[in-house]
C-alpha cells in the first residue's frame, strides 16, 4: 500500500531528526525519555462478552473481549480447559491496515499477549474443564481500534482489564446458559507488557508511532507483579546491560499502569 | 450566528459559483461539512484538497526516474517534477516546496520551481482548516515563526514542514491550532501559550508532564 | 430475520400487548440512540453509534490512492465498504472472524446506498473505503452502521449531495413498528431496513423479506420519515458537538 511504502521512507528521514531531538532530551511529544502517554482503561464496556475492557494509551485504543464456548480440550491436557488469543487489526485503525486475515504483526502482538496470560497462569484452566471430552475454551480477542503506535502494551492492558472484568458462565447440561454467571475469573497476578524503542544510544519507553517508524530496536517486557512472564524483541540488537535496565523500568512502568486496573 | 451546515444543506437560492457547493436546479448546496459565518458565509470546516495552478504546497520525493521525480503530496495522485523544469538533485526522502504547474483533468499534479528543504519534520495538516494555521495576512503562521525562532512552510496540500529547531513546541501549537481551528480568539490564545514556553534552546525542557488520566 | 442467520421465528410470545412492545416502546418510537463522531484519531472520518445495545464503528478513509490500480476508474472515486461483526458481537457463541456470506451481501447494500451521495466524479482513479465493524449486536446493524457511515463520511470532508438516516422497519404481531429489536428481527412476521436521504427522502437502501400488502409498505414508509428525521437530528448534534465545544476534543472512543 502507498502509506507503508511512505513509512520506509519516513523511517530513515525520521530517524535522523528524532536522534537529534534525542540529543537535546526531548521527544516529539515532549515526554521524559521513560514517561508514559496518557492512559484510561474501561472495564465492563460490552454486555454481549463474558468480560471486556477498552484500553487507550496515547493515541493508541484497543478494545478486548473474552467469551467463553464449549469445546473438546487439548490432547495433552485433558483435564483442562482452553485459552485463545486473537488479535484483528482493524483497517480503520491505519491507514497502513489491509482488510484481511491477521498479518505477522497481529499474530505477533497476540502470541505475545498470550504468552504472558498462559505464563502467569492468572486463569486457571483447570476450573473451566466440565467432564470427559468438554472443557470451557476462553477467547480473547484483541481489536485493534486506533494505531498511535504502541499497541502491544495497549491490548495488553485491555485484555488484562478484560480478564479482571470477566465471569464465568454457568454451565447446565453440558451447556453454556448465557447470562447467567457462577462466579468472576478472578485472574491471581495482573500482567502488564512494556515496550521500548532504542534509536541511537537513547531507549524510549510507551513508543508513540512516530518513534517507533524511526527506531533501531525494539523489545516487549512482561510482568507479573514479582516476575518476567514473556519476552519479545523484534527488530535491531541490544546488550546485556540495556536488557537488564529494560527489565527494571518495566517492572515499574508495568506498576503504573496496574494502578488502572 | 454561526450554525453548522451538513452535506446537501441548501445555501443560496441564487445560482453562483462557491467552492465545496454544487448546483442542483437553481439552488446551491453545501458539499461538505461547513459553517455558515457570522456574515453568512459559508466556510468548510472539513474538506479534501483539489490542488490548483500556483498553489505552494509541500512534499517528500518519493522516486527518482530519469524523466523525473515523484513526489508523495499527501493526496491519492502523486506529484510529478519533470527533470525539465529543474536543474537540482533531489534524493529519495528529500522533503521540497513547490508550486504547482499545472492539473491534469485526473488531478496528477505537475510541480514547478521545487526547491529543497532542510531536515525537519512533516506532519499532515487537515486542508480545511489551512486558512486559520496561515492566519489573516500570515499573520499566525508569522508568530509561530518569529516566537519559537522555527521556521514552517504550510503547503495547501495539508503537508506543514517544520525546521528542526523547536519541533516539540511546534507541534503542540499545530495541534492545538487543529483543534481550536473554528473557535474565535485563537491567534490571542496562541500568542499567550508561545509567550509562557519561551525556551533556552540549549537547555534540556523540564516540559510539561502528561499525567494519567484515571478512569472514575 | 436479517440480522442473524436464523429462519424467521415462530414464537408463541405476544409480542406487542397494549399498544406496548417487549421494552416498553410503542410502535412508533425509537430505541436510545448515542452518536459520537472523531472517535478514531488515525482514521479520515470516523463515528461511534450506540442504538439500543447496538454498538457499531465506522471509520473512513479517502479519497487515496486506489488499489489495486487495475481497478481505478478514470470517471470517479471507487467506493468500497467492509461491514464486519466481530467474534463478540452476539450474546451467543463466539463467532468465526472473517467475511461470510451474510456480512459481504450487507457490505454491497451499504456500498451502494453511499454510491448515491458521495460526489465521486471529483476524486477519479482513486477509493474511498467505508470500514464498518460492529462491536455488540442488537437487531438493525446494518441500519446503525449506515448511520455511522453518513456521520464519518461528513466527518472526513467527502463531498456528498446529501447525508442518510436509516431505520429498520417491519411487520410484528400484526402492526407495523420501527425499529426492530433483536426479538422483533428474529420473530417477528416481516423486517424492511430502509434508507432515506435527508433532502429528499430518497429511498437509498431497501430490504425486505416477510409477507407484506402495498398498503403495509406505504405505512411503513410513513414511519420510516418520521424516524429518520429523529436519527438524522442525533447525526447533526454529533456533529455540531464537536465543534461547539471549547475544550480540546480527544479523539476518542467511549463505550
Amino acid at each position: 500500500m502507498a502509506d507503508t511504502f511512505k513509512e520506509m521512507i519516513m523511517h530513515g528521514i525520521r530517524r535522523d531528526v528524532l536522534l537529534n531531538l534525542l540529543k537535546k532530551g526531548l521527544r516529539f511529544d515532549n515526554r521524559k525519555f521513560d514517561e508514559l502517554r496518557p492512559a484510561e482503561l474501561k472495564k465492563g464496556v460490552l454486555d454481549t462478552a463474558e468480560g471486556s475492557a477498552l484500553a487507550r494509551l496515547g493515541r493508541s485504543q484497543v478494545l478486548a473481549a473474552v467469551k467463553f464456548d464449549i469445546s473438546v480440550p487439548y490432547p495433552d491436557k485433558p483435564n483442562e480447559g482452553t485459552i485463545v488469543t486473537g488479535a484483528e487489526f482493524l483497517p480503520t485503525a491505519s491507514p497502513t491496515f489491509e482488510p484481511g486475515p491477521p498479518d505477522e504483526n497481529a499474530i505477533e502482538l497476540a502470541r505475545v499477549i498470550d504468552r504472558g496470560i498462559r505464563s502467569a497462569e492468572i486463569v486457571d484452566t483447570k476450573s473451566l474443564f466440565i467432564e470427559e471430552g468438554k472443557a470451557l475454551s476462553c477467547y480473547i480477542d484483541l481489536y485493534i481500534l486506533d494505531h498511535g503506535g504502541n499497541l502491544i502494551d495497549t491490548a495488553g492492558l485491555a485484555a488484562m482489564g478484560a480478564l479482571m472484568d470477566t465471569k464465568v458462565p454457568k454451565v447446565e447440561n453440558g451447556k453454556i446458559v448465557r447470562n447467567e454467571h457462577i462466579r468472576s475469573l478472578n485472574p491471581k497476578s495482573k500482567v502488564i507488557a512494556s515496550s521500548f524503542a532504542k534509536t541511537g544510544d537513547y531507549w524510549l519507553v510507551d513508543p508513540s508511532l512516530e518513534e517507533e517508524v524511526a527506531a533501531d530496536t525494539s523489545i516487549t517486557i512482561t510482568t507479573t507483579e514479582t516476575h518476567v512472564c514473556s519476552m519479545q524483541k523484534r527488530h535491531g540488537s541490544l546488550t546485556k546491560s540495556d536488557l537488564m535496565d529494560c527489565i527494571d523500568l518495566a517492572f515499574k512502568k508495568g506498576d503504573e499502569l496496574r494502578r488502572l486496573l | 450566528m454561526r450554525k453548522i451546515v451538513l452535506p446537501g444543506e441548501k445555501i443560496s437560492d441564487e445560482k453562483r459559483f462557491i467552492p465545496y457547493t454544487f448546483l442542483e436546479g437553481n439552488s446551491v448546496y453545501a458539499a461538505v461539512l461547513g459553517m455558515l459565518d457570522e456574515e453568512g458565509r459559508y466556510v468548510p470546516l472539513e474538506s479534501v484538497y483539489r490542488p490548483a495552478a500556483e498553489d505552494v504546497v509541500v512534499g517528500i520525493i518519493t522516486d527518482s526516474r530519469h524523466s523525473g521525480y515523484d513526489i508523495d503530496l499527501n493526496m491519492p495522485y502523486p506529484g510529478f517534477l519533470s527533470s525539465r523544469e529543474t536543474r537540482a538533485d533531489f534524493n529519495v526522502g528529500d522533503f521540497v516546496m513547490g508550486v504547482v504547474r499545472v492539473v491534469d483533468e485526473v488531478g496528477n499534479v505537475d510541480l514547478s520551481d521545487v526547491r529543497r528543504l532542510p531536515k525537519g519534520e512533516i506532519i499532515s495538516f487537515p486542508s480545511a482548516k489551512i486558512p486559520r494555521l496561515i492566519g489573516k495576512k500570515s499573520s499566525m503562521i508569522n508568530m509561530i515563526k518569529e516566537k519559537t525562532g522555527s521556521d514552517v512552510v504550510v503547503g495547501k496540500n495539508g503537508y506543514v514542514w517544520i525546521s528542526e529547531n523547536d519541533i516539540p513546541l511546534v507541534l503542540r501549537v499545530i495541534n492545538t491550532i487543529m483543534q481550536k481551528a473554528h473557535m474565535s480568539g485563537l491567534t490571542d490564545e496562541i500568542s499567550k501559550f508561545l509567550d509562557e514556553h519561551k525556551i533556552d534552546k540549549n537547555s534540556v525542557r523540564i516540559g510539561n508532564s502528561i499525567e494519567f488520566t484515571i478512569q472514575k | 430475520m436479517f440480522e442473524g442467520e436464523h429462519m424467521a421465528g415462530t414464537t408463541d410470545k405476544q409480542l406487542i400487548i397494549d399498544g406496548k412492545r417487549t421494552d416498553g416502546r410503542t410502535i412508533d418510537e425509537i430505541r436510545p440512540l448515542r452518536i459520537e463522531v472523531g472517535v478514531i484519531s488515525s482514521a479520515d472520518g470516523s463515528a461511534l453509534v450506540e442504538w439500543g445495545g447496538n454498538k457499531v464503528l465506522c471509520g473512513v478513509y479517502g479519497p487515496r490512492e486506489c488499489i489495486p490500480k487495475h481497478e481505478a476508474s478514470p470517471y470517479g472515486a471507487l467506493i468500497k465498504c467492509r461491514y464486519s461483526m466481530s467474534p463478540f458481537a452476539s450474546l451467543s457463541e463466539h463467532g468465526r472472524s472473517g467475511p461470510n456470506r451474510r456480512s459481504l451481501e450487507i457490505s454491497k447494500v451499504i456500498r451502494e446506498v453511499f454510491e448515491n451521495l458521495i460526489i465521486a466524479e471529483n476524486f477519479p482513479k482513486t477509493q474511498i473505503n467505508i470500514f464498518i465493524d460492529v462491536l455488540q449486536a442488537d437487531g438493525g446493524t446494518r441500519v446503525a452502521s449506515i448511520t455511522a457511515a453518513s456521520a464519518a463520511l461528513a466527518s472526513a470532508g467527502i463531498p456528498m449531495r446529501d447525508v442518510v438516516s436509516a431505520i429498520a422497519t417491519g411487520k410484528v404481531d400484526g402492526q407495523m413498528v420501527v425499529d426492530l429489536g433483536k426479538d422483533e428481527d428474529n420473530f417477528g412476521q416481516s423486517d424492511m431496513p430502509i434508507a432515506l436521504s435527508h433532502r429528499k427522502k430518497d429511498i437509498l437502501l431497501l430490504q425486505m423479506d416477510g409477507l407484506l400488502t402495498k398498503e403495509e409498505i406505504l405505512k411503513a414508509l410513513d414511519m420510516a420519515e418520521k424516524s429518520c428525521e429523529k436519527v438524522h437530528e442525533v447525526q447533526v448534534a454529533a456533529v455540531r458537538k464537536i465543534y461547539e465545544s471549547a475544550a480540546l476534543s480527544e479523539q476518542k472512543i467511549s463505550l
